[in-house]
Order: structure tokens, then sequence, then C-alpha cells
């Protein structure tokens, strides 16, 4: 069951999608991504997943679109790939490929809505029954999320917060590495790098990250260059 | 440069007047999941995107006033540990990991012991993306050494 928002939905999301990978300022890129996902969340709701819709709007259409300019302003505005012609040739035949076999396979797919598809028949129905009398939430998505499936719940938790350490950890460690280029935010960060590897940086940064010298880092000529636009 | 004062007072004003109201607005998805579309994550969401407004706009020493560096490690670091107390509290009751239910509380039935036990996992929840969106920025920019 498709409706006629869903086509134009649809039609938007994939211009917005070949046009973010085209486009070779990626501020623009940024910006159609955020395009995308706001119009993912339109979906989302059209097919009355308001949670859903409410953490793609949230965080695919505005905070996501924060975090990839930051990485922007680290890094440079504008993309360098080279247009390959015979890769192309290569690579085409294989994602039509790809695209024939995810339709052909969609035609099994039952309908949106259908009450007997696999997902409706399973422990589906006995959360919806039984959300209000085990836990008095009525909101079936919350209870689902939280009690139910909690255990799910944590790991996606956690992977949020290790995503959030480990990109500390490498990005700390790559800003030990320019001695060269102190940061414009920091006006007291121009100290040189400490040569001694045992002694304390005193800065909460891996003790690993100092036994890299400087000279050595292959993209330290890449960031000097990159500038920020 | 992308933190610091922006130039048109425009958009400081605006954004000024705004990241209270998105900050509040995180709460209340964060506490109304029971109810409403939301929960932890979408909250966590708004109130880093609060939090996050006053650095991209304000000046400097003002917005890191009111939302310090350290505060984001700290509330994820927080809201991941409140989860996994939540987890780990049935189990001193006898129950299974993160089965809310089996917590005895003289006075609340199990089904209200669980609807509780959901809020505390969202407000972890929400901690915990607010404190991973906000450390990420703030590596980002480059704020995070101090």
């Amino acid at each position: 069951m498709i409706v006629p928002l869903d086509i134009i939905i649809f039609v938007i999301l994939i211009v917005a999608a070949v046009l973010a990978i085209n486009v070779s300022d990626l501020l623009a890129a940024v910006a159609l991504l955020a395009a995308y996902s706001l119009f993912a969340s339109l979906l989302f709701a059209g097919v009355n997943a308001v949670d859903v819709s409410l953490v793609e709007a949230a965080l695919g259409a505005g905070l996501t679109g924060v975090l990839f300019i930051g990485a922007i302003l680290a890094t440079t505005r504008h993309s360098t790939a080279k247009r390959n012609r015979r890769r192309r040739i290569v690579v085409l035949p294989l994602i039509i490929a790809f695209v024939g076999l995810m339709l052909y396979a969609s035609i099994d797919l039952p309908d949106r809505g259908d009450p007997d598809a696999p997902a409706h028949t399973g422990v589906s129905q006995y959360y919806l029954e039984n959300s209000m009398a085990d836990t008095q939430t009525p909101n079936v998505v919350t209870s689902l999320l939280a009690d139910y499936r909690s255990q799910d719940t944590l790991g996606e938790t956690l992977v949020i917060v290790t995503a959030a350490l480990s990109a500390t950890l490498v990005l700390i460690r790559r800003r030990e590495d320019e001695p060269g280029e102190p940061s414009p935010l920091d006006p007291d960060d121009d100290a040189p790098v400490v040569e001694d590897p045992s002694a304390p940086s005193g800065r909460g940064a891996p003790p690993s990250g100092s036994d890299d010298p400087a000279p050595s880092d292959p993209y330290a000529d890449e960031h000097r260059r990159g500038g920020r636009p | 440069m992308m933190t610091g004062e922006y130039p048109s007072i425009v958009v400081r004003v605006v954004c000024a007047l705004l990241a209270p109201f998105i900050f509040i607005f995180g709460l209340y998805v964060v506490a109304h999941g029971h109810y409403g579309p939301g929960g932890g994550f979408a909250g966590g969401v708004f109130l880093a995107a609060g939090a996050i407004l006053p650095r991209l706009t304000l000046d400097e020493d003002l917005a890191y006033r009111i939302f310090p560096v350290v505060l984001g490690p700290l509330a994820g670091g927080i809201g991941m540990l409140l989860f996994l107390a939540c987890g780990v509290l049935p189990m001193l009751f006898g129950g299974a990991f993160l089965d809310y239910g089996a917590v005895e509380v003289a006075g609340i039935e199990p089904a209200r012991m669980r609807y509780l036990g959901i809020l505390v996992v969202e407000v972890g929840v929400g901690l915990a993306v607010f404190g991973a969106m906000v450390t990420i920025f703030d590596v980002l920019m480059g704020r995070s050494e101090r």
C-alpha cells in the first residue's frame, strides 16, 4: 500500500541523496542530508511511527548536521573526490543488479498494516494488549523500549556513549599530534608537545598520544592546508 | 570560526531566547515518554540541542559558563550508570536483570514499579544521549582538552 504522499517523499529523498553525493561543497551536502532526514521523518510520521519520526527530526535533521559542520570546520570544506569513468562502468551494473534484487525481494513483503504480517503475529500482540496492565504506560513504544526490550535499549545507549568516548580519544590524540597549529579557540594551547612520553600531559589525553611524533603524521600537511571555511 | 559570538544580533537574541525553551522541551519529552512520542533518545537530543545552541551563537565565556565542558562526559557517565543501576537493583531483590517489577517497595504494586522503572531508565538514556552529543560536539570543536 503506497499512498501518493509516499511517492512524493520518496522522489524528494532520492533527489536529495543523489545531490548530496554529487555536490562538491560539503556544507551544501550537509544541508541536503538534513533535508533528507527531515523528509524521512515526514515519511515515518506518515506511517504513524511518531517516536521514530521525532528522533529522526531531532537527531538526523538537527544535531547530526551540527556535528557534520563541526567535522567540516576541523578538516576541509571541499570534496576532492575524482570522477573515475572506468570505475563507474564497473559499479553501475552492480548497483542496478542490487536494486533489482531488492525490488524483487520487496514483492514478497507484507502490506503495510497487514494484521497477518509475521511481525504482527508474534510477541507484538502481547505487548499491545498487556502494556497497560503490566506497566501502566499508554505509549506502547515506550514500554517496549524501556521495559520489555530494555536490554536492547541498554545496548543502544552503550553504543552512543562508546561512540562519544571513542570520538574523544581519536580527536584528542589528533590535536596532540599537531604542534604547528595552535588552536584559535585555546589561546594557552600553544605549548609544545611534551617530548617525554612518560611525562604527564595533564590534559586527560591517552598516554599513547605522545609516542607518535608529529613529523610522521601523514595527514599533518593535509590538516594545515585544509584551513577553515 | 564556528563557536563564539555570532556577528548578527538577530541570531544571537533569537538563539538566546530559544535555547532555554528547547531545553525545557527536552525535559518534557524525556518525562512525557509514557504518554506521548518521545522518551530518552529524542529528549536527550533536544537537551543537547539546547546546550549546543548557546555555544554556536553566544559569547564563548558565557556559553561555557552555562554548560561547562565537563558536563558532557559527566552527564553521559551518570546516565549510563543510572541505567545500569536500574538493571542491577532488581537482581538484589531476586529478579532478572532490568526486571523492575521485581523491586519490592511497600505500597507500590509491580505494575507501578515498572512504570517508575521506565521513567528512571528514560532519564538515564536522556542523560547519556545528552552527554554523548555534547561531548562529541566539544571534542570536534577542540574544547575537550581543558
